[in-house]
């Protein structure tokens, strides 16, 4: 996600003046500073004298569903009066407007949500994000890139993303508008896609080919199955071979091409988890193979040094030394998935551990937009997304939780039947 | 054959139950080597393994006043048999060495320039790893023998952390291997490599792991023994590269773990009665 965020790799000045702009949204609400001054004192102090040993996050400190309460909170919080949902909640300049793409993908979100708690708000939300997002499409199927309002121009990602949200709201509906809708999105994303099944161009970030997209190629699968059209699988696996191709034999999955900017772990994370899933609703184990290479080297990283870095070189040789928080639940996901998929235990406890370090660092107490949201980064000032809590990490923190509660209690019910 | 014991702290009472056995039964150490008591690291690790209350009483009973008429309790009941000594118990490595004359030299680092040196001038056959940090190539390498450790699950199946939870969760039957450290992780040449058959009387987890580490102790002097008449040779594990590296466990899988556990007692039991 977050292509918004990186717009120009080429201007500094461009990544300056939107600090300039966020950092005068202080000058308009004076009352966010005592909130930020906190804040940056409390992940002073943790980074100072936390100390991570070989049993760090082996136990539960905070009830999971206690923590998913709260983070599914923040996510109803932060949907604007329009439908959608805010990118970021900044300490600096409040919410951000809608963001088409984030809305997408957590539409999936609030209806397992709903669905695990009997949440009629959740329900209410994903249906509300719907209509939202029905009312952006472009006459060619394509949503629009960057935040609501900004830009018109159509996104592959984006539409990907957004595919997601409208193949589930139609499981979920039954919406026969709603299937049009998103057949229209698959048709455009599959009529642009390159003969090597990559896609390029002018609706892909910096007009260039993404591994990344891997998570496009998801949501066609999930949209071939439920409208029962062989095409979209086809250019979903077509996609999966091409970033097959970028596969190095460390396990790394070059080709982010990100140009301008680091590999953020959201990234690399991105890759693996369309690869997986792709993988695992095509049932072909060359790519579920593919994905747990990378995801067992993050695995032993953090069983080992009890974190993960914010950016990776490529073959993970090195990296910027703070937290992306939203890549650390999107791993978590991608280890529970990989637990369902090959019954390794080992991915479920990586993931049970990830999860408690994470559920550590969910803001308690606060002012709404910041109690029970997971930030951009650790600490606070991090690289990625800094003074902002992002809607997109609480969403897969959620997932990431959600995946727990079942698989736990799948794993806790065998061993009761054994 | 000349012996060191290399221990994570002096009250470690696996180092203190090696040492007091090996000396039993007539391998009295040249020399043990201890990280300090205090040990930073260790002290938040054993916190975050034991929990505060946990540390604090086992804190209390090793530091609280010798003279006492009743023994002092072990925190490993079947450890009892090593660490007595009349109606003492050995309450930490330097009462086992007074015992048993041997030196102790404490280091904040047993891959230190210091602990090599010390190793060097004891030239040891063998040293036996009882705990402490990961160990380098240039203190491996100053044992005639090398560095053997005692690890609780069978190898190659099961490497790495929480090995006797992981190996009831896994489906391997439970064991303790005696291997020579090499570079990786429990990956050296196996010594001897035996089953643990008494789980089925284990009333918890840590009843498992307490009588576990006792016969791993058992195993190591059975190696030491065989090293010493030369009745023994290394075995290097077949499949070194394969990933079967475990972590610590999660508590919430531990209790699946200790699940599996119950239900081995319960089988045995009905065994027994039927």
């Amino acid at each position: 996600m977050s292509n918004f965020f990186n717009r120009d790799p080429r201007a500094a000045t461009d990544r300056t003046s939107k600090a300039l702009t966020e950092g005068a949204g202080l000058l308009r609400g004076p009352h966010r500073i005592f909130p930020l001054l906190l804040k940056l004192t409390s992940d002073g102090l943790r980074r100072q004298f936390q100390q991570q040993h070989l049993y760090s996050y082996a136990n539960t400190t905070r009830p999971t569903a206690d923590a998913l309460r709260s983070l599914i909170r923040w996510i109803l919080n932060a949907q604007r009066p329009d439908g959608g949902i805010a990118a970021f909640y900044s300490l600096l300049s409040g919410y951000s407007p809608s963001y088409p793409e984030v809305t997408g993908y957590i539409i999936p979100t609030l209806y397992d949500f709903a669905h695990l708690t009997d949440d009629e708000s959740a329900l209410h939300a994903a249906e509300r994000a719907t209509r939202w997002l029905l009312s952006l499409q472009m006459a060619s199927g394509a949503f629009p890139s960057g935040l609501h309002t900004r830009e018109e121009t159509p996104s592959v990602f984006n539409t990907g993303q957004i595919l997601q949200g409208l193949v589930r709201a139609y499981a979920e509906t039954k919406d026969a508008d709603i299937l049009a809708r998103a057949t229209a999105a698959g048709d455009w994303l599959t009529k642009i896609q390159q003969p090597d099944g990559s896609w390029s161009g002018p609706a892909a970030y910096q007009e260039v080919a993404h591994t990344y997209y891997s998570m496009v190629s998801w949501a066609l699968v999930l949209l071939s199955e439920i409208a029962r059209d062989h095409r979209y699988a086809m250019a979903a696996d077509k996609n999966i071979d091409w970033a097959l191709t970028r596969a190095k034999s460390g396990g790394w999955i070059d080709g982010i091409n990100l140009r301008g900017y680091p590999n953020f772990l959201h990234f690399i994370a991105y890759v693996i988890q369309g690869v997986l899933e792709c993988g695992i609703l095509r049932r072909r184990s060359d790519v579920i193979q593919a994905a747990s290479k990378p995801a067992w080297l993050l695995l032993r990283r953090f069983e080992i040094t009890k974190r993960l870095l914010g950016t990776y070189e490529p073959d993970f040789s090195s990296g910027r030394d703070f937290t992306c928080l939203t890549g650390n639940a999107q791993m978590a996901c991608v280890w529970s998935r990989l637990f369902e998929a090959t019954g390794d235990l080992r991915y479920l406890n990586a993931a049970l551990k990830m999860n408690e370090m994470l559920k550590q660092l969910l803001q308690v107490r606060g002012r709404r937009g910041v109690v029970g949201g997971l930030a951009g980064s650790d600490p606070i000032w991090g690289a990625y997304q800094p003074l902002r809590y992002i809607s997109w990490g609480c969403k897969f923190f959620a997932d990431a939780l959600m995946l727990e509660e079942r698989l736990t209690r799948f794993v806790e019910a065998s061993e009761c039947a054994s | 054959m000349r012996v060191v014991v290399l221990c994570s702290s002096p009250y470690s009472e696996t180092g203190c139950a090696t040492t007091a056995r090996l000396a039993q039964l007539g391998h009295s150490p040249v020399g043990a080597i201890t990280l300090p008591s205090w040990d930073q690291a260790t002290l938040v690790r054993k916190l975050g393994q034991w929990g505060l209350r946990d540390s604090a009483r086992y804190a209390w009973s090793k530091l609280s006043p010798a003279k006492t008429t009743t023994p002092k309790q072990t925190r490993n009941p079947y450890f009892e048999t090593a660490l007595r000594q009349g109606h003492n118990t050995f309450r930490n490595l330097h009462d086992v060495a007074v015992a048993h004359g041997f030196p102790v030299v404490v280091t904040a680092d047993q891959n230190s320039q210091k602990s090599i040196a010390q190793m060097q001038e004891w030239s040891p056959d063998l040293a036996i790893f009882t705990g402490g940090h990961i160990l380098r190539k240039p203190l491996l390498e100053v044992p005639r023998l090398g560095v053997i450790n005692s690890h609780l699950a069978l190898l190659p199946e099961i490497r790495g952390m929480s090995s006797p939870e992981w190996s009831l969760l896994c489906g391997v039957p439970l064991g303790v291997t005696v291997h020579f450290i090499d570079a990786g992780i429990d990956t050296g040449p196996i010594l001897l490599r035996r089953e643990f058959l008494g789980a089925a009387e284990c009333g918890s987890m840590l009843d498992l792991r307490n009588r576990m580490i006792a016969y791993g102790i058992e195993l190591v002097c059975e190696a030491v023994a065989a090293l010493a008449v030369g009745t023994i040779s290394p075995v290097p594990q077949s499949d070194r590269d394969r990933q079967n590296q475990f972590f610590v466990m999660h508590e919430r899988l531990k209790t699946q773990a200790t699940c599996r556990l119950k239900k081995i007692g319960l089988a045995a039991a009905s065994k027994f009665d039927a």
